[in-house]
């Protein structure tokens, strides 16, 4: 579960360019996560993308857990300018992709020929680690793969709507029902056959086909397949490569906007974000590992989920930090029982327990929780006001002085909670929070001296206002993150449980504020890698001179 | 349920305070999980275990060999951990009852999750 160090990383591809897609709102978890798990460097974002440079191995990259899916780049530049050109002269350009710098095009494809090389000798050498889990893909994803048969040429077209998951076409292996193979054998068919390719001296062997995704004006001007299209009879004409809908080596992601162009190889057939031990994923992955992240989780630490439903954020939690306890409790007896069979068939039954009991009403003794992280109920049973008020009534109740709570709220929520607390004053000091003398009913001698309470105790500023402190007391907003849930949009809110005298209010980030670096840097998984330089948000200048 | 999470709960029926812990525990069914070992983590949890509801409930299991308080250095005393360990965190109660000590109110153990939800007329406010 540990991360993998950079040194079993290194491979021949040292220091490629690659790219992962990200849920939006995603971003800035992204980039602190590619520097401290793969000590990426010249890690930049754009909505929906973030860019490294790294020399991990596919091995290392594969664990990222904010990403939905992880490419070689080909080539990042400007986008083509739509208004002032006749549609010929967009063609034009589209061709130009692959005409006027063919270089770029063959050093990607030899990377990844080298990738994949490495990464199936290493798969012989430490025999795989094989999970006998079966997956489930795209499970919880809308799917809008069409096959259409363009001339000589086949196109995948994924259709992009506004504000959707990245989607990913179904591919129909000739075996028949990928679905249900599990992904060693999945990965091991397509890899050899990948192998095979990488092996031949001659690249007119490679067969490939090209994912589209248009937005902007060059998606009214054009339908991806007419990309597509084009791009493909360009490659065939530039590299003698051939066409292959159904089970090419090597495929080309095209995305097309109005404020970029970016072209990548997408490296796994599987999303990242498609977990291999998660069975029935109630929230998805990314945003629950997300949560988890900025929640300094500890090793001995107790960590309570008060709504866990189907335990999504437990397992999350559980795989990457699991010298821990985890607590997760629900009503509803169906949730709970889902939950049991998701921690089995991740092999999680051993480190986490559930309870049925509510929210407003747990029978635990006060102070007895060191992190809260809990997805609030959105919905119209769910009353605004008074409910989400009892509620964080009695998880403030349950946590330890300094302990950390980590929310999903809705807007609805949220706009509620900041209406009252005032969350919207600005960031002043880090952390402020006072560790007080802990009053632990249970053992008030042992307690005191466990070494996870180790929150800083800088003194409070003395310019405090109350009216900053949630309806609900002791409560202290830290951070905010504005992230999409597909349809809708919610907020991971962090809050620190701190005397009424030791308060530390906080603002809401923009999407690609950068969260607090610290839970990762304390989390017992990641804490050997070193700091990789910050990352730099990606203005139109910065394209330009990345540009491939 | 393990008897990590048994030896957290309280319980919360209106008037009982803080009195109402630990919970009497009634096992019919106790399934052993067999969970790696992780001589860290056992370590780390040992001071946060009240010890005397600990074997109290190990009793009630018949599980003899929780010693009557931790020994002197547990943190490097591997057959103490082992034993604490399986104790725990492999110890699962499938099926039975916890009982409030003060107040006498059952809470049902199914499939190894503890039913702690009160009736309105139960609850605190």
């Amino acid at each position: 579960m540990a991360a993998a160090g950079p040194e079993s990383g290194c491979d021949p591809a040292c220091g490629a360019r690659f790219f992962c897609t990200a849920g939006r709102g995603l971003e800035s978890f992204l980039m602190r996560e590619v520097q401290a798990r793969l000590e990426a460097t010249q890690v930049e974002y754009i909505s929906g993308k973030v860019f490294f440079t790294t020399c991990s191995d596919l091995a290392s990259m594969k664990k990222l857990k904010s990403a939905e899916r992880l490419f070689l780049l080909i080539k990042k530049q400007l986008p083509i300018a739509v208004p002032s050109l006749s549609k010929g002269k967009i063609l034009n350009e589209l061709q130009k992709l692959v005409n006027d710098d063919p270089g770029s095009w063959l050093k990607a494809i030899s990377l990844w020929k080298e990738l994949l090389v490495h990464d199936t000798k290493r798969e012989k050498v430490s025999q795989r680690d094989t999970n006998p889990l079966k997956r489930k893909v795209g499970e919880n994803e809308i799917v809008v793969a069409k096959k259409l048969k363009l001339e000589e040429i086949q196109m995948v077209e994924k259709r992009h709507r506004e504000g959707q998951w990245d989607r990913v076409p179904k591919y129909s292996l000739e075996q028949g029902d990928a679905i249900t193979k599990t992904e060693e054998l999945h990965k091991q068919g397509s890899q050899n056959d990948l192998v095979k390719a990488a092996n031949t001296e001659d690249l007119e062997d490679l067969t490939f086909r090209v994912s589209c995704r248009c937005s902007g004006n060059i998606g009214k001007a054009f339908t991806t397949q007419e990309v597509g299209r084009v791009v493909g009879i360009a490659l065939m004409r530039k590299f003698g490569w051939k066409a292959n809908l159904r089970n090419p080596h090597l495929e080309i992601f095209i995305h097309l906007s109005d404020t970029y162009s970016v072209v990548g190889i997408p490296l796994f057939r599987v999303p990242l974000a498609s977990r291999t031990y998660i069975q029935t994923a109630g929230l998805r992955s990314t945003i629950a590992w997300a949560m988890a992240s900025i929640a300094e989780i500890k090793a001995g630490a107790l960590v309570l989920d008060p709504m866990c439903g189907l335990g999504t954020i437990l397992v999350e939690a559980a795989e990457e930090w699991p010298d821990v306890y985890y607590m997760g409790a629900d009503v509803s007896n169906s949730q709970l029982l889902g939950a049991c069979d998701n921690l089995k068939a991740a092999g999680l039954a051993g480190k986490i327990d559930l309870l049925q009991v509510s929210v407003t009403e747990l029978p635990l003794p006060s102070q007895s929780v060191d992190v809260i992280i809990s997805d609030i109920p959105f919905g119209k049973k769910f009353k605004l006001g008074k409910d989400i008020k009892s509620i964080l009534q009695e998880m403030e109740r349950v946590l330890r002085d300094g302990g950390a709570m980590v929310l999903l709220l809705s807007e609805d929520h949220h706009r509620h909670l900041r209406d009252c607390g005032g969350s919207s004053i600005p960031l002043t000091s880090q952390d402020s929070i006072t560790d007080s003398e802990m009053k632990m009913p249970l053992n008030p001698d042992k307690r005191a001296g466990t070494s996870d309470m180790a929150s800083p105790s800088h003194q409070a500023s003395s310019s405090q206002c109350p009216s900053r402190v949630l309806p609900c007391g002791s409560l202290v907003p830290v951070e905010c993150f504005k992230v999409s849930l597909g349809k809708t949009d919610a907020f991971i809110c962090k809050y620190k449980k701190a005397h009424a005298s030791g308060l530390s209010p906080a603002g809401c980030h923009e999407p690609g504020a950068q969260p607090e670096m610290a839970a990762l840097q304390q989390s017992p998984c990641l804490q050997d890698s070193p700091r990789a330089p910050s990352a730099l948000p990606l203005q139109m200048d910065v394209c330009r001179e990345h540009t491939c | 349920m393990k008897l990590l999470t048994h030896n957290l709960l309280s319980s919360h029926v209106r008037g009982v305070g803080t009195r109402g812990f630990p919970l009497r525990l009634q096992a019919t069914e106790v399934r052993i999980n067999p969970v790696e070992f992780n001589p860290d983590f056992v370590a780390r949890m040992i001071p946060k275990v009240e010890w005397a509801a600990l074997v109290q409930a190990a009793d009630t299991l018949n599980l003899a060999e929780v010693p009557k308080e931790p020994t002197e250095g547990y943190e490097h005393d591997e057959t103490f951990l082992r034993k604490m360990h399986h104790v725990l965190l492999e110890v699962d109660v499938l099926e039975g009852t916890l009982q409030c000590p003060e107040s006498g109110r059952l809470f049902p153990i199914s499939r190894g999750i503890p039913n702690m939800l009160l009736n309105d007329e139960e609850t605190e406010t």
